[in-house]
């Protein structure tokens, strides 16, 4: 998440779900947590209870603002301005948090002379290269300024870090190389030596630019864009501002609502910028929560399934990049000189060492020719878009269902037609698995030339392993039972599809097989596991993950632990080396398994610490709240005894607090770093962002490829132009996909006057294949329905639980109509427009089937991180059903009942629902 | 307790079948059936003509159980009806989409012992602002979108218990009421008797179900499954004295907060019905939520209705005597 | 297999277009059905015609002797032999007929289910032994004092059969029903009406022409009297009627039942001929199974503002 990262320095949520209980205001938008993350949701109904206000804002009334204090519609797409406006009535009413700020942000930065804002250009930033469609941020000058001797004054002394060419590795180089071949430029220069002026008065200090550049979004102009009340947005503004300061912390929460759009990661800085005024980071009950999705979403991105990263966020390297053709380049260009990224060195030849083994010295750079190198870009929307144009050959498909959930499916299933082979591991024949006989739009199978290979998956409680959640939190489950018939885990199937490969590539000796025979890859059990009944697992050839874990968490290689016989574990990464002598899996995850047998992640204890040190480890280091230093004001003391969270004692010469301190542990608060000081060493006792270069919060980012600042623009499907830009109407950087199978309305156009979202039930999970299979959840929600207002019913004749079928160039499908005032029409720019929700947990295969909302939506992508904009489109609606289209459940509906009679009892007595029974 | 209450309890109840040497004895005759082995025809009906009449031990009263639920923080997630359905195993209903709202199982039945309510309360201004409790702004008129997970109220006399002709229905040693499946005969008056519409007859063996407030949890010292799966704490359970404390503070908070609305549904007996052991915060009428405003329990009836129904033979029977009397010769 | 509910909620609401989705729960109706229609109209109709023929016969006979003691031996049997269809009718209206004998496990008082069972199943059994006796008698074996002691032993249960009925479909929650509290006072003694006019058609059958005599007069101020209680009922259920009929089904039904009241009456007054008679009972037969079937069907029944919306 690369809109935090580029904020604070890291890319996940900053606080934990128990901390809402904390805050004295949240502010969910763009999240719906209370039907998403329900189990979650408790610890804000915990907060409202002891006297929090609840904020909602999203174009819905949903489940969730039926408990909130307050709820404002806006319509979808239009975050930025009412952000933006915020940030606004901030700066203008004069409600940031002096101190906090003046402290721990950027504020006092100057800014590269040459640097052009959207106000200086009507809505773009200076460096655009029109031929690629992007920024050139160097070109446009986007960096501090140069410091020169004389220039405003600045905080502490001089330093001269060895390299000029710092850069930020929180946005992961490889994402910068998604759709443009153009490496990305590096704006940064001298970080850590940029000019500040404390007072806040150099015209391009970056509170100067901050105030110009949202000096536009008046609560009137945010009005006009989203569609609610100036009052409304007023009434938000000062429950935010009251509820913030020394005293009081508000929490931000988000979702899709935010990064389902072209401009999500600038969504998300608004946000960023927002808390940093406030002064709301790093203190309990404040923060940014990401409450993110799939159960372990946050370790799928930390241990790297996103192609261009490695574990642990370093960045994948890639093909024709001279930069990243030997390890010294690869760090030099990936490191920073100040920071906690200064570190760089060690987590990848740490990481080499992981992975290779023995057969990775410093002679052959620890093997780093051997890590494959990107060629192009992988991520999902770019790759199925190959796929559906005939550039792909086979695919594996692995817990996943893009025929079903794939924004535009239609496109992803003629992706998979085009396939020789695919094959599917899943728990249940979804429409991934089925599109070649179900799929009622596609030709018939005889067409269709894939070979589909269904693996049937265990289930979560068939096997160990962890999960990552919302909040970093790395927790350990154990295998209940063994899964029945041919089901073999995950990890069973790729550890034994690695074996088999390298079994068949043994003996090579060309040079490019070399990683594969290389890899370290002996996961097997000491001896046969055993199940929670003491009985022995049936599967044969399962990996043990626990030396996964280990291997992740990392070993001191040149020390054997004499209880084991084995390299000795490290206890965190602060012990990882850059000589070979230490490998480690994933520096962010190192700690989790410090010792033989003690998997912190396993760990369940319960103490009189609230924040729950010791229930499962997060990362790193097991910190709850990250940048918590931030919760002491600058010379250690806690804000106010109401918020206090980490602090220095003076007389321990120490960080203490109830959380880990986010923060070199004996660091004084009046530390100042000397001249020419690097790594850690360089940031000073009162800057607790240490994973940015200068340990500061950047209000103004130049990390980021679609400018240094937020910017509203209109969704690419948007029944209007860009208000406050009107020059520029959607985000000048967006990625599309042209083709027949993805056509877009970009104008603003008669045909598509409705703007739509999609968004999720409780009830329902994701595409379904997981909910869709289940009677107890199918009669809880058992059809597509499509919310829309009365006013839109009645203008198109749509009868409430009559039929209607909605439109967009991609595809049309049939709802039912659920008609509510829970939706309203907005006024926007004056005129009214409307608003339709979709679920998207419908489509072919299942118990229960219905048209499915992504056949709508379409194939287009933030230039940062490849996210589609599910959350605002546009579409026509009509009164109806459509024709020659019925659906038929692929699956039968649950036998029931599922138990055998108990045993020793006689027939009069078995429950309802037990075989035998009754009658 | 209101005098009323005593009146309503006070109603003779089961006259248990014998326990003890009869029972035992009847215990052996069909301890083959007993123990679920198949022995044929002969034994199979003689185990099912005696097994009503087998009687254990009672087990020791317990504190009173129940629930209190907050709708206020009701979050509509219906974790509460799948985890009881999950829990004892109830079938799924069908797959009909109602339109009333989110709510697509409608009712309360044999197979779904807890039914999660929706109620969209939103005026036809077009403001997008809306105070869902009416706690931030008073000014903005009620739009308010209601959940309320409902279940068996575990009346304390309850009209079903008094009605059940088998006694399948008893209040058991945590006065909660419950149906004994094995017991009950389908004669359906227990659901002609409940004010609440919570029993159905199930079509699988034709015998009444409802909430068991998860006795066999209980007894093993759980909390029920429907109270467990609550992510908001909704659902309380508890002894029923703790929760009638509990639940009288958090509507004088709602109170000071500006939900003057918040009262309690069923925590103390009226007039016309007794205490119940399941009760609810609630910020409208009970209608509203599909509540009898003012629940009656029928038995109060029951004497007058007698008095009537003999006094209808008696009159007839006396005309018919007269009649005789006067004419015969 | 979607096992659901088997008695069908008489309110559920079909989607009302102008309400969208905020529909709610204020017009339907609370309470479940216990889907008690059909055979339980039936029931009633049987309960009533088998002990109030025995009660007529025995209060008769016991109080003429000499005048009843031939259509009474008839009397019994016959009644008998209702109130085995009438049991029948009630098991199968169980949800598991093969567990009826586990209404015999306790006795409830507070349960008017458990009171009338155990009514029931008490007086079968002198009931069984005077018609026995009676029947034994006539091929000639003759035991008078035994079948006059189960006749008066049969009386107490049998009254109780006759006087729980209506209670039962009185004192539980179902609208309508919750209401009529009188109920159980016109059951039971429209028991006793048919059961004169049943024991009227049985001496017109022997052709005993002083019981029919007396059970003519008997029968006229009997009907007449009946329609107190009937009219009490009926104001009983005002309201209700109003929600599930329109004013012209209400004079219909209304008109109906009176006719069926006055041509017995009109019938009997005219003659006293089998066929007369015959034709009479018959009509208030018929015209007792309308109002059992009507008051019966009330909670099954949805209100009328709903089966517009339908
Ligand atoms: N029951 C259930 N729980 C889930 C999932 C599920 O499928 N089912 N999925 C899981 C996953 S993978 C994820 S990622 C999370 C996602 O969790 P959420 O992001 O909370 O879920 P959504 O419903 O997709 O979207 C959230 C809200 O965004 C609103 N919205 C739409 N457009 C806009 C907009 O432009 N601006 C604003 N402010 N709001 C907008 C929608 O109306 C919706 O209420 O949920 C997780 N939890
Ligand atoms: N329009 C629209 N589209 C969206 C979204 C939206 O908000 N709007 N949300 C998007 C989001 S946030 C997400 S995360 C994606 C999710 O999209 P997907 O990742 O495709 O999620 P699912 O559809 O649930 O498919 C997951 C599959 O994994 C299977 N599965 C579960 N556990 C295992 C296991 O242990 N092993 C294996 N092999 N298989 C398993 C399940 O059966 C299921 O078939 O959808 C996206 N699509
Ligand atoms: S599905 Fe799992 S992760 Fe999601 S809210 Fe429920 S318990 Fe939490
Ligand atoms: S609510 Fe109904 S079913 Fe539950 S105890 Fe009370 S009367 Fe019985
Ligand atoms: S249906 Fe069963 S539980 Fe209900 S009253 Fe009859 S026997 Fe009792
Ligand atoms: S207490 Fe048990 S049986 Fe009753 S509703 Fe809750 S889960 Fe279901
Ligand atoms: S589980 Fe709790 S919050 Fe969810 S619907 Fe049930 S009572 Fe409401
Ligand atoms: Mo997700």
């Amino acid at each position: 998440m690369p809109g935090l990262g580029a904020s604070f320095g890291r890319g996940a949520a900053t606080n934990y779900q128990q901390d809402m209980a904390n805050s004295d205001c949240i502010l969910f938008m763009g999240s719906n947590m209370a039907e998403a993350q329900p189990v979650g949701f408790r610890w804000p109904m915990e907060g409202k209870l002891k006297g929090a206000t609840l904020i909602h804002v999203d174009p819905r009334f949903t489940r969730m603002s039926a408990v909130c204090d307050l709820y404002v519609g806006i319509r979808s797409g239009s975050d930025i301005a009412f952000l933006g406006g915020l940030v606004n009535y901030v700066l203008t009413n004069d409600r940031w948090f002096h101190e906090y700020v003046l402290a721990y942000t950027n504020a006092s930065t100057i800014i590269d002379e040459g640097f052009r804002d959207t106000e200086d250009l009507a809505g773009m930033f200076s460096g655009f290269d029109q031929q690629h469609d992007s920024y050139d941020s160097k070109k446009g000058h986007w960096g501090y300024e140069e410091s020169r001797p004389g220039n405003a004054e600045q905080d502490g002394s001089k330093h001269t870090p060895e390299v000029e060419s710092a850069k930020d590795p929180h946005v992961p180089q490889g994402y910068s190389r998604m759709g443009s071949s153009e490496p990305y430029t590096s704006p940064y220069e001298d970080i850590i030596n940029a000019p500040r002026d404390p007072t806040l008065q150099h015209p391009r200090c970056v509170m100067q630019i901050l105030r110009r550049h949202f000096a536009r979004y008046t609560p009137e102009a945010v009005s006009q864009v989203c569609g609610c009340k100036p009052e409304e947005f007023i009434r938000v503004a000062e429950l935010l501002c009251t509820n913030s300061g020394r005293e009081r912390t508000t929490c931000i929460a988000y979702a899709l609502g935010w990064t389902q759009h072209t401009t999500g990661v600038q969504i998300i800085r608004t946000a960023g910028i927002l808390q940093l005024l406030l002064g709301n980071m790093g203190r309990p009950g404040g923060g940014i929560m990401a409450l993110r999705g799939h159960s372990t979403i946050q370790g799928a991105t930390d241990i790297a399934t996103l192609y261009d990263s490695l574990p642990g966020y370093l960045p994948q390297p890639a093909v024709h990049d001279p930069e990243h053709e030997d390890l010294s380049w690869y760090i030099e260009y990936g490191r920073m000189p100040t920071g906690y990224w200064a570190n760089f060195s060690k987590f990848i030849v740490s990481l080499l060492k992981a992975w290779y083994g023995d057969a990775a010295t410093p002679d052959n750079d620890f093997g780093f020719s051997w890590v494959p190198r990107v060629d192009g870009d992988y991520s999902q929307l770019a790759y199925f878009d190959r796929m559906s144009k005939g550039g792909v050959k086979g695919y594996f498909l692995a817990g996943q269902n893009p025929g079903g959930g794939g924004p535009n499916a239609g496109l992803h299933r003629a992706g998979l037609r085009n396939l020789e082979w695919l094959v599917v591991l899943d728990w249940f024949e979804t429409e991934s698995a089925v599109f070649w006989k179900n799929d009622p739009n596609a030709p018939p199978p005889s067409e269709i030339g894939t070979e589909v290979f269904f693996i049937p998956a265990a289930a979560a409680q068939e096997k160990e392993g962890s999960l990552t959640q919302t909040q970093r939190l790395i927790q350990w489950h154990k295998k209940a039972i063994d899964p029945s018939g041919d089901c073999r885990s995950d990890a069973w199937f790729f550890y034994n599809l690695g074996k088999r490969l390298k079994q068949l590539y043994a003996g090579s000796t060309d040079p490019r097989d070399q990683g594969l025979l290389n890899l370290t890859w002996d996961y097997d059990f000491d001896e046969q596991p055993r199940l929670p009944d003491g009985t022995l697992s049936r599967i044969e050839g399962e990996p043990d993950l626990e030396k996964v874990l280990m291997e992740i968490n990392g070993h001191r290689l040149n020390e054997i632990d004499p209880r084991t016989g084995e390299p000795h574990l490290v206890s965190g990464y602060s012990e990882l080396k850059d000589d070979g002598t230490t490998a480690c899996g994933c520096w962010v995850y190192s700690g989790v398994f410090p010792e033989p047998g003690r998997n912190r992640a396993d760990e369940r204890k319960l103490s009189d610490n609230p924040i729950q040190p010791e229930w499962g480890f997060a990362w790193p280091n097991n910190v709850r709240v990250l940048y918590n230093r931030a919760s002491a004001d600058p010379e250690g003391r806690p804000w106010s005894e109401r918020k206090k969270l980490v602090w220095w004692d003076s007389e321990k010469r120490s960080w203490v607090g109830l959380d880990k301190p986010d923060f070199e542990l004996t660091k004084p608060p009046d530390y100042q770093p000397p001249l020419g000081a690097t790594g850690m060493d360089a940031i000073a006792g009162t800057h607790p962002f240490i994973t940015k270069a200068d340990g500061l919060g950047w209000l103004y980012s130049p990390g980021i490829k679609d400018g240094p600042l937020p910017t509203h623009y209109e969704p690419v499907e948007s029944p209007f132009g860009n208000l406050l830009y009107p020059k520029h109407s959607t985000n000048p950087t967006v990625r599309l996909f042209p083709g027949p199978l993805n056509h877009i309305a970009h104008m603003p156009t008669a045909e598509y006057p409705v703007v739509a979202t999609t968004f999720r039930l409780t009830e329902h999970y994701l595409s379904g294949p997981m909910s869709r299979f289940n009677s107890w959840l199918n009669e809880l929600q058992p059809e597509m329905f499509a919310e829309l207002s009365f006013e839109l019913a009645a203008e198109r004749g749509i009868v409430h639980g009559g039929w209607m079928t909605i439109h967009t160039p991609r595809g049309q499908i049939e709802a039912r109509a659920m008609v509510t005032r829970r939706l309203r029409p907005f006024v926007v720019e004056g005129r009214v427009v409307h608003q339709i929700g979709l679920p998207f947990h419908w489509a072919f295969a299942g118990e229960v089937v219905g048209g499915n909302a992504n056949d709508l939506t379409a194939l287009v992508a933030d230039p940062n991180v490849s996210m589609h904009e599910s959350k605002a489109f546009t579409c026509q609606v009509q009164a109806g059903r459509l024709e020659g289209q019925a659906l038929h459940p692929t699956a039968p509906t649950a036998h029931w009942p599922t138990l055998d009679p108990i045993p020793d009892t006689p027939a009069s007595a078995q429950p309802e629902g037990r075989i035998g029974h009754g009658k | 307790m209101a005098s009323r209450e005593h009146e309503l309890s006070a109603l003779p109840q089961t006259s248990d079948p014998p326990r003890g040497r009869l029972s035992q004895l009847l215990a052996r005759l069909i301890s083959p059936y007993l123990h679920g082995e198949p022995r044929g025809p002969v034994p199979e009906v003689l185990g099912r003509l005696i097994y009503p009449f087998v009687r254990g031990e009672a087990p020791k009263p317990q504190q009173a159980t129940g629930f209190y639920t907050d709708t206020t923080v009701c979050i509509g997630c219906k974790a509460c009806e799948v985890a009881c359905k999950q829990w004892n195993q109830l079938p799924s209903d069908g797959f009909n989409w109602s339109g009333n709202s989110y709510d697509n199982t409608n009712e309360l039945s044999a197979t779904t012992w807890r039914h999660v309510k929706f109620i969209e309360q939103f005026s036809e201004q077009t403001s997008n602002v809306l105070a869902p409790m009416g706690t931030v702004s008073d000014e903005s008129p009620l739009n308010r979108w209601l959940m309320m997970s409902d279940h068996c109220k575990h009346c304390l006399a309850a009209p079903c218990h008094q009605a059940c002709p088998t006694g399948a229905i008893i209040q058991n040693e945590f006065e909660n009421v419950y149906i004994q499946a094995d017991i009950c005969n389908g004669c359906s008056s227990c659901i002609a008797a409940c004010p609440f519409g919570v029993i159905t007859r199930s079509e699988m063996g034709g015998h009444s179900h409802k909430c068991t407030l998860c006795y066999d949890r209980q007894r093993d010292g759980l909390e029920p499954a429907c109270a467990k799966a609550c992510p908001t704490q909704s659902i309380h359970f508890g002894p029923v004295e703790e929760l009638r404390e509990q639940a009288s503070k958090r509507v004088d908070q709602l109170h000071e907060r500006g939900v003057p609305q918040a009262y309690l549904y069923g925590d103390v007996p009226s007039e016309t019905y007794s205490a119940m052991h399941s009760f609810y915060l609630l910020v409208d009428r009970p209608s509203v939520y599909g509540l009898p405003d003012a629940p009656f329990n029928p038995w109060l009836h029951m004497m007058g209705d007698y008095v009537r129904s003999v006094a209808g033979g008696l009159v007839a029977i006396a005309v018919l005597l007269v009649v005789v009397f006067l004419l015969k010769p | 297999m979607h096992a659901n509910s088997s008695s069908q909620h008489a309110s559920t609401k079909p989607p009302l277009p102008e309400q969208g989705g905020q529909i709610g729960y204020e017009n339907t109706t609370v309470t479940k059905v216990p889907g008690w229609h059909g055979i339980i109209a039936w029931d009633a109709l049987l309960n009533g015609m088998a002990m109030g023929l025995f009660l007529a016969a025995a209060v008769s006979e016991l109080a003429a002797p000499a005048v009843f003691i031939g259509v009474a031996k008839v009397a019994y049997p016959v009644a008998l032999v209702l109130l085995l269809v009438d049991l029948v009718l009630l098991v199968l209206d169980l949800g598991d007929p093969l567990r009826f004998h586990h209404m015999l496990r306790v006795f409830k008082p507070s349960s008017p289910m458990s009171l009338g069972t155990w009514c029931l199943t008490i007086f079968s059994l002198p009931l069984t032994a005077a018609a026995a006796l009676s029947v034994l008698a006539k091929l000639g074996w003759d035991f008078e004092r035994a079948r006059l002691l189960a006749v008066v032993v049969g009386l107490l249960p049998g009254f109780g059969a006759a006087a729980y009925k209506g209670v039962l479909l009185s004192t539980n929650a179902q609208p309508g029903w919750k209401d009529a509290r009188w109920l159980g006072g016109y059951l039971t003694n429209s028991a006793l009406l048919m059961g004169c006019a049943e024991l009227l058609v049985l001496s017109a059958v022997m052709r005993q022409t002083q019981a029919i005599a007396i059970l003519r007069t008997a029968f006229i101020v009997l009907l007449i009297l009946n329609m107190i209680p009937l009219g009490l009922l009926f104001a009983n259920l005002r309201t209700i009627h109003a929600q599930l009929y329109t004013r012209g089904q209400q004079w219909r039904v209304g008109a109906l039942i009176a006719v069926g009241a006055l041509i017995p009456l009109g019938l009997i007054l005219l003659n006293g001929g089998l066929l007369s008679i015959s034709v009479a009972v018959i009509f208030l037969l018929a015209d007792s199974w309308l109002v059992r079937s009507v008051y019966v069907k009330i909670p099954h029944t949805s209100p009328l503002e709903v089966r517009s919306g339908e």
